[in-house]
């Protein structure tokens, strides 16, 4: 393992060549062959930059100071009502109706998508007709539509089409108000993750496919063990906007009446009479909740990164941990662990003990 | 047909004698094979050359089905490729008829052919050893504590034990090309097609690849190699195919067909070539 405080210990790559000694020579070689070893790097300066830093601190400030001046935000109303149960069971909702419409959409929309791709006309018609469909009527019509289902179809029953029936349900019992809010969220949804899936799986080289065929790999593993892992790549940041539209189109299901986070908000201050501030609250959670998402997706991205990319970038935690580990042995006179990769270790310490390697290597 | 060299076959039992007989292809309104007849010998390396759109390529695609023929046929052993002689006792039209295969049983049938491309297509999101063991796994059906060892065996032959826990990116073009080879044989096929396989490559790069084929070679494997490179047929081929405008102009020994060239199109060739 490296010491860091021995320079004589240096690994390669910790030798930036910006450092002390531009160009490919060693610096230890005598200075006739290298006539910059001796001189000093110059950063270069960037006067815009700092312009335009100072405005923006001045403008930060002055939105910190209207939030925090300003009584009319109510803080303490929102404070209060942050954490009040029914708006956490409001929370909870949007987190379920999040949940199940995006399984119910990813689900359905990956067999569309297949079906898009077959061989059958009638796949490819139905799920074209389907896509078409479900993007052009708007989601608010959807769910009313879905809501008022028992309207059309008393009971529902499954069975042999113009044949016997088997099973019968009344319509009210199975579609109630979650019920209809998921069919309305997660069949739409499915018509664009349809779209997603499919532009994933024509992203795939096709070589792909034609080597696992002539391997003799059989068609359901070719998709799921060769295609649709790669299709991922292009899939989940996509798929993952999607999630968080989701989340926040979640808040129409309102218009039914249905116990989720914004539609509790509004029955609060419509008795209180606290609009604003109920409002901030929601806006609160539906940040925290995105914030969960988007930490879900790097990771979820650097799965499937697996293969794309040589080697992978550290995680923020893995950069925090190492760097931390870096510096307490620089402070202790220590060697770094050994979990520490030598490369990270080196750039760490090239990066607090000279200031002049930040320069991004100089003329080499 | 010429006859050919047989060498010693170490697979079990498994010969690999391809017929290909009046093969036609189109693609539109090009004709890209008119008619190709050729036999290739158990155990026996074939060299096909060609200037590009000749029809190579999709010779040997069409020999393990990745590309439907419009007319002719390819055997394996005897075994049609892609489709299967039956009677047929429907009404008027009885007699024995040519069933097109299930993709399930064309599938099974690659396994018994195995197939480099000139790009490598290894699978980058899995590590050379999975790559290696995916098909005798899935298509197979073999037990892993079988297949596994004879993979990491595999792959010290062509070179890259140490590398089995590698994903293909990581890997220079050539290691990836003998990946590629070491998962087409896997499967123990009978028959390996070369697709262009080191086309791809760069210059110092090629000399690995090539050397993993001649070990291919003296194991038995009936070798079908599209390629340019000259050397590597006059060393290693029994047999030179040399094909142009869907048609195989001459075929015969090296010996033969690249230093005594027949037919004007072949010296042409050879002449730009070498």
């Amino acid at each position: 393992m490296t010491a860091v405080t021995t320079p004589g210990a240096q690994t390669p790559s910790a030798q930036t060549p910006g450092a002390r000694a531009p160009g490919p020579a060693a610096p230890a070689r005598d200075a006739a062959a290298n006539p910059y070893a001796d001189l000093r790097i110059v950063p270069a300066r960037h006067p815009g930059r700092w312009v335009a830093t100072a405005g923006v601190a001045v403008l930060l400030a002055m939105v910190v100071s209207s939030l925090l001046t300003n009584d009319r935000w109510e803080w303490d109303v929102v404070a209060q009502y942050l954490t009040w149960p029914s708006i956490l069971s409001g929370a909870w909702a949007t987190i379920r109706l999040t949940a199940a419409a995006s399984v119910v959409g990813f689900a359905l929309g990956t067999v569309l998508a297949l079906m898009r791709l077959s061989r059958s006309p009638l796949l490819v018609g139905v799920s074209w007709a389907y896509t078409w469909v479900f993007r052009s009527v708007p989601l608010l019509l959807q769910l009313l539509l879905w809501y008022n289902l028992a309207y059309l179809y008393p009971h529902l029953s499954l069975g042999v089409p113009f044949g016997p029936e088997y099973l019968w349900f009344d319509t009210l019992g199975v579609i109630d108000k979650f019920g209809a809010a998921i069919l309305g969220l997660g069949l739409s949804q499915a018509a664009y993750s349809a779209e997603i899936v499919r532009a994933g799986i024509l992203s795939v080289d096709q070589g792909q496919q034609e080597a696992a065929a002539s391997l003799g790999i059989p068609r359901r593993r070719q998709v799921t063990r060769i295609v649709l892992p790669q299709a991922m790549r292009s899939i989940v940041p996509t798929a993952v906007n999607e999630v968080i539209g989701l989340l926040k189109g979640t808040s129409i299901v309102y218009v039914l009446a249905y116990g989720e986070l914004f539609y509790i908000a509004s029955v609060i201050y419509g008795r209180n009479g606290k609009v604003v501030p109920l409002l901030i609250v929601a806006a609160i959670w539906y940040l925290v909740l995105t914030t969960l998402i988007t930490i879900v997706q790097y990771y979820v991205e650097r799965h499937y990164a697996k293969g794309a990319v040589r080697t992978l970038p550290p995680t923020p935690l893995q950069r925090l941990r190492w760097s931390s580990a870096v510096t307490v042995a620089r402070l202790t006179g220590r060697p770094v662990p050994p979990h520490v990769p030598p490369a990270f270790a080196a750039r760490a310490r090239v990066g607090v003990l000279t200031r002049t390697a930040r320069t991004s290597g100089g003329p080499a | 047909m010429t006859a050919t060299t047989t060498r010693t076959t170490a697979h079990e039992g498994a010969a690999g004698r391809v017929e290909v007989h009046g093969l036609h292809k189109s693609f539109g309104t090009l004709e890209v094979l008119r008619d190709v007849d050729l036999t290739f010998e158990p155990g026996t390396v074939t060299v096909v050359l060609g200037p590009s759109g000749s029809g190579k390529s999709t010779l040997l695609r069409a020999i393990n089905h990745l590309e439907k023929v419009d007319a002719g046929f390819v055997t394996v052993d005897g075994d049609l490729v892609g489709y299967r002689r039956r009677h047929s006792r429907r009404g008027g039209r009885r007699g024995d008829v040519l069933q097109e295969l299930k993709e399930r049983e064309i599938l099974g049938q690659r396994t018994r052919i195995g197939f480099v491309f000139q790009g490598f297509n290894l699978f980058p999101h899995l590590t050379v050893l999975e790559n290696v063991v995916e098909a005798p796994l899935s298509a197979q059906r073999r037990p892993r504590a079988e297949v596994e060892p004879e993979a990491r065996e595999l792959l010290s032959r062509v070179g890259l034990a140490d590398k089995a826990a590698a994903r293909p990116r990581q890997l220079s073009g050539g290691q990836q090309q003998r990946v590629a080879i070491a998962r087409a044989l896997a499967l123990r096929p009978r028959v390996l097609l070369f697709d262009e396989p080191t086309s791809a490559l760069d210059p110092e790069l090629v000399g690995e690849v090539l050397e993993v084929i001649k070990d291919v070679a003296s194991t038995g494997t009936t070798l079908v190699v599209v390629t340019h490179e000259i050397g590597f047929a006059r060393e290693v081929a029994d047999n030179v195919v040399f094909m142009d405008g869907g048609v195989v102009v001459e075929q015969g020994p090296p010996a033969e067909v690249l230093s005594r060239p027949r037919h004007a199109r072949t010296r042409a060739f050879l002449d730009k070539v070498l």
